[in-house]
């Protein structure tokens, strides 16, 4: 059999920097191609080529049997190539009818709403949407909704090839094994669909064969049961990974440091109390929408609250701005690093100082002796490469880039730190490192509270667990009682409402 | 590529020089070459643009503008956008240091007044915007209120008063053959550049300009930043005013709207001073040295052109055209430095 698509010994520069040295890249007719890679490996610049996005590159593209260069996305897409990208590009205000037929593809010139509606029908249900009415809002679907929809928008073009581009990066468990089962359901039908991902148990449950990235080159397909998560992560990293979670402490009789008291944030449906220990990663395990990354924001005075006490160092507060917060040592980062966790346009020297720029200053005059020494010590505790202080940040890939928002807070020296979501969009070998820099932030004597949907992470990482549920606390879990399955019955059926 | 791999690479290292390159150059060539085009029509044109008496006249004429715009430009780099009502805050300054000084109370009062009358104007806007204001629509309305304001306490009339009087030195006084505004312009360019770059206001003000939400987790608000920009843009309005005053001993709630220089409305005109030097219009990106540089620029283009005759319809137009050009062109380079790892 012909490959559907193939690209031989393809190469990208941007000026000095080689994102593609040298790709070989083919896919089938209705196979399910796996896509994987660190953080910088090239999969973006892979990935823009084949969907239309850049054509500046050398080498050879051959789509159908013929040789072809898309010099637009939109004549990528004509010839039967589209890409759902991980930003959603649906206008919430209009309907998922309106949403899907946005492009104006197949759609008579002058079209009702009810007939659009009728048109969006089957192609809703070919991504598993069959419950939804097409004429709703597409605001009022949640996020994984919103993906099938974009996909579904996709499908009404009828492509060849499907390029699916970290499409559960921002969902939870049971919005994600919707978009899994859709990937399945359309390979049946013949589509072949490229599955970009750093989630390597669903690469290995859905992919037929997987291409590797490495440094700007690509290894030999290898299909999916030829390889095992240490094989295939060795294949991404050039090397083994000896751990990717650092050991555990149980937790001590130390004094708590801090006592949330009765917070009760937007999300939660009722007040919640816990305690944090010093020395010790806690994690706030549940999916999306369970409140557990709105307590995070409360405590960090990103969000306000209804009601809620800190006691912490002595006294009894709640601090309603991050700058409150920030005075007091607690440090707070978001899920989503791109709206509020970095400066891209900006150096990376002063991202990395931003929080403290009275540390660094005196009487108002900044020094940028000062400044360097703050950024190059973060840098080198982050293993953030300390002679590209200069650049922006925006030019760094997404492990990079968390390094640097969470490297940040250093500069404060905080006693509690606050991480949304300390892994999402970062490849393997940037997560060891992270998880090995919040376990020796905890063994200096902070405390780290981390919130995750990611259920290996959320297991795997943290000495504590409290889990919730839909805006409840569901329960605590020390680390011996610490299992997979006990988190997930806990964050996703907790009151046997469904008979599995 | 990772960071890793990239220290390890020789090749990553000049690359970091050759970004310096591939940003600043088309840029700084385009920007010579222009001036250099204008320069040499003037010369080879006009007979009396290349005479030390018209470059004086040329700094002078951008000393003003410049002055406004330089205050305009810790709004825009803040990401506060600008104020539409720069001109209105100088009708409203000039008419109450005229006031001021016709009843007698000298310069030195007279300043005083003008700038708490500033100060106020500036931090009522800031604290608006800061509350989550749209800067366009707080500023219209300031404007309208400044305007009203000003020409209900003037009648309308022109307000004058009598020579000699305690601002002469700044309004037409000079020191080292240069005039005193001039030195005033140099001074304030300095003392802005200085402040963005070497204290944490400055800095500040870039990382609330480049991203709002970050600068606020990161313990920056913008309510407080608003207030002390447009302060700082509202102080320098003043002191054009002032200095415009003292010059011609009189003023009038219009004298920023026609009568002023050559292309008709100051506000556009220090609109224009921002963003033809490509100060980022979202924020957090420029500085008032470029300010500076587009102020003198368009002093230069304009001189020429009254040198040769113009009227104020072509000169308007070409004020108009140089920020069209100078917006296509900084969004290209900007656009093609942006190299992803």
């Amino acid at each position: 059999m012909q490959p559907l698509l193939k690209l031989s010994s393809v190469k990208r520069s941007f000026g000095a920097i080689h994102a593609l040295k040298g790709v070989d890249f083919e896919i089938m007719p209705g196979e399910v191609m796996g896509l994987v890679g660190e953080n910088g490996a090239g999969k973006s610049t892979l990935v823009k080529i084949i969907s239309g996005f850049d054509n500046g590159y050398s080498g050879e593209y051959r789509f159908n049997g013929e040789s072809v260069n898309f010099s637009s996305p939109a004549k990528a897409e004509l010839a039967g190539i589209a890409i759902a990208q991980q930003e959603l590009s649906l206008i919430p205000t209009m309907s998922v009818a309106e949403n899907i037929f946005l492009a104006g593809h197949n759609v008579p010139t002058i079209a009702d709403k009810r007939r659009l509606v009728k048109m969006a029908r089957p192609f809703l249900d070919e991504v598993g949407l069959d419950t939804i009415n097409p004429a709703i809002g597409v605001d009022r679907l949640s996020v994984g909704e919103q993906h099938l929809v974009e996909v579904a928008r996709l499908i009404a073009h009828d492509p060849q090839v499907l390029i699916l581009d970290e499409p559960t990066a921002a969902l939870g468990e049971s919005d994600s094994i919707r978009i899994l089962d859709m990937v399945s359901r359309l390979s049946k039908k013949g589509k072949s669909i490229i599955y970009v991902s750093h989630r390597l148990d669903e690469i290995f449950k859905i992919t037929d064969r997987i291409t590797v990235l490495r440094d700007g080159e690509s290894q030999e397909p290898r299909t999916a049961d030829t390889l095992d998560v240490n094989s295939l992560v060795e294949l991404m990293l050039g090397r083994e990974l000896d751990i990717m979670f650092p050991e555990r402490r149980p937790k001590t009789d130390a004094e708590p440091l801090m006592r949330v008291e009765q917070l009760w944030p937007d999300g939660l449906l009722e007040p919640v109390d816990f305690e944090i220990y010093p020395g010790e990663i806690l994690g706030l395990a549940g999916q999306l929408g369970s409140g557990s990354g709105e307590i995070l924001a409360a405590i960090g005075g990103a969000q306000l609250t209804r009601s809620g006490k800190l006691s912490y160092s002595g006294r009894s507060f709640l601090p309603s701005t991050p700058k409150q917060a920030i005075r007091a040592g607690i440090a707070y980062c978001s899920e989503d690093r791109k709206l509020d966790g970095l400066f891209l346009g900006r150096p990376i020297k002063e991202n990395l100082s931003s929080p403290s720029l009275g540390a660094i200053s005196r009487l108002g005059w900044m020094s940028s002796a000062a400044e360097w020494k703050l950024a190059t010590s973060i840098a080198e505790k982050f293993t953030i490469d300390a002679s590209r202080l200069s650049a922006e940040a925006g030019v760094l890939s997404g492990g990079n880039q968390q390094k640097v928002a969470l490297g940040k807070w250093l500069s404060i020296e905080p006693k509690i730190i606050l991480v949304n979501e300390p892994t999402r969009g970062v490849d393997v070998g940037a997560r060891a490192e992270i998880y090995q820099k919040l376990r020796d932030l905890a063994d200096s004597g902070a405390a780290i509270v981390v919130a995750s949907t990611d259920i290996q992470e959320i297991t795997n990482l943290p000495d504590r667990i409290i889990t919730f549920y839909r805006g409840l606390k569901i329960g605590e879990l020390a680390l011996q009682e610490l299992s997979a399955a006990t988190i997930l019955k806990q964050i996703t059926d907790p009151f046997n409402e469904t008979n599995l | 590529m990772s960071m890793n791999a990239a220290t390890n690479d020789p090749e990553i290292r000049s690359t970091l020089f050759n970004r310096m390159l591939d940003r600043y150059s088309p840029l700084v060539v385009i920007l010579v070459a222009l001036f250099a085009v204008v320069f040499v029509y003037g010369m080879v044109t006009a007979p009396n643009f290349l005479t030390v008496f018209n470059f004086k006249t040329i700094i002078r004429d951008a000393a003003l503008v410049g002055i406004m715009g330089i205050g305009l430009t810790f709004v825009t780099l803040s990401g506060n956008f600008f104020l539409l009502s720069m001109k209105e805050t100088a009708a409203l300054s000039i008419i109450a240091f005229a006031i001021a000084m016709s009843n007698g109370y000298g310069f030195e009062l007279a300043f005083l007044f003008t700038m708490c009358v500033a100060v106020i104007a500036g931090m009522l806007q800031g604290a608006l915007i800061g509350l989550g204001g749209n800067p366009i629509v707080v500023t219209l309305g300031a404007a309208g209120l400044f305007f009203g304001i000003a020409s209900w306490w003037s009648d309308n009339l022109v307000v004058s008063f009598r020579r000699p009087h305690g601002a002469e030195w700044l309004g037409s006084g000079s020191f080292l053959g240069l005039p005193n505004i001039t030195i005033a312009f140099i001074l304030i360019a300095i003392t802005a550049e200085i402040v963005l770059r070497y204290t944490s206001f400055g800095r500040q003000v870039y990382l609330i300009g480049a991203n709002r939400a970050a600068g606020r987790a990161t313990g920056h608000e913008n309510f407080s930043m608003a207030i002390k920009t447009c302060t700082i843009a509202s102080v320098c309005s003043a002191f054009v005013a002032i200095a415009f005053s003292a010059q011609v001993s009189s003023a009038h709630v219009n004298y920023f709207s026609s009568e002023f220089g050559s292309s008709g409305d100051m506000t556009i005109l220090v609109i224009a001073t921002v963003m033809v030097a490509g100060n980022s219009i979202m924020g957090g990106y420029g500085s008032t040295l470029r300010t500076s540089l587009g102020a003198i620029f368009i002093s230069t283009v304009d001189n020429m052109m009254v040198l040769h005759g113009f009227n104020s319809g072509p000169r308007v137009l070409a004020v108009g055209l140089m920020i069209v050009f100078s917006i296509i062109v900084f969004a290209l380079v900007r656009r093609g430095s942006r190299v992803q790892e």
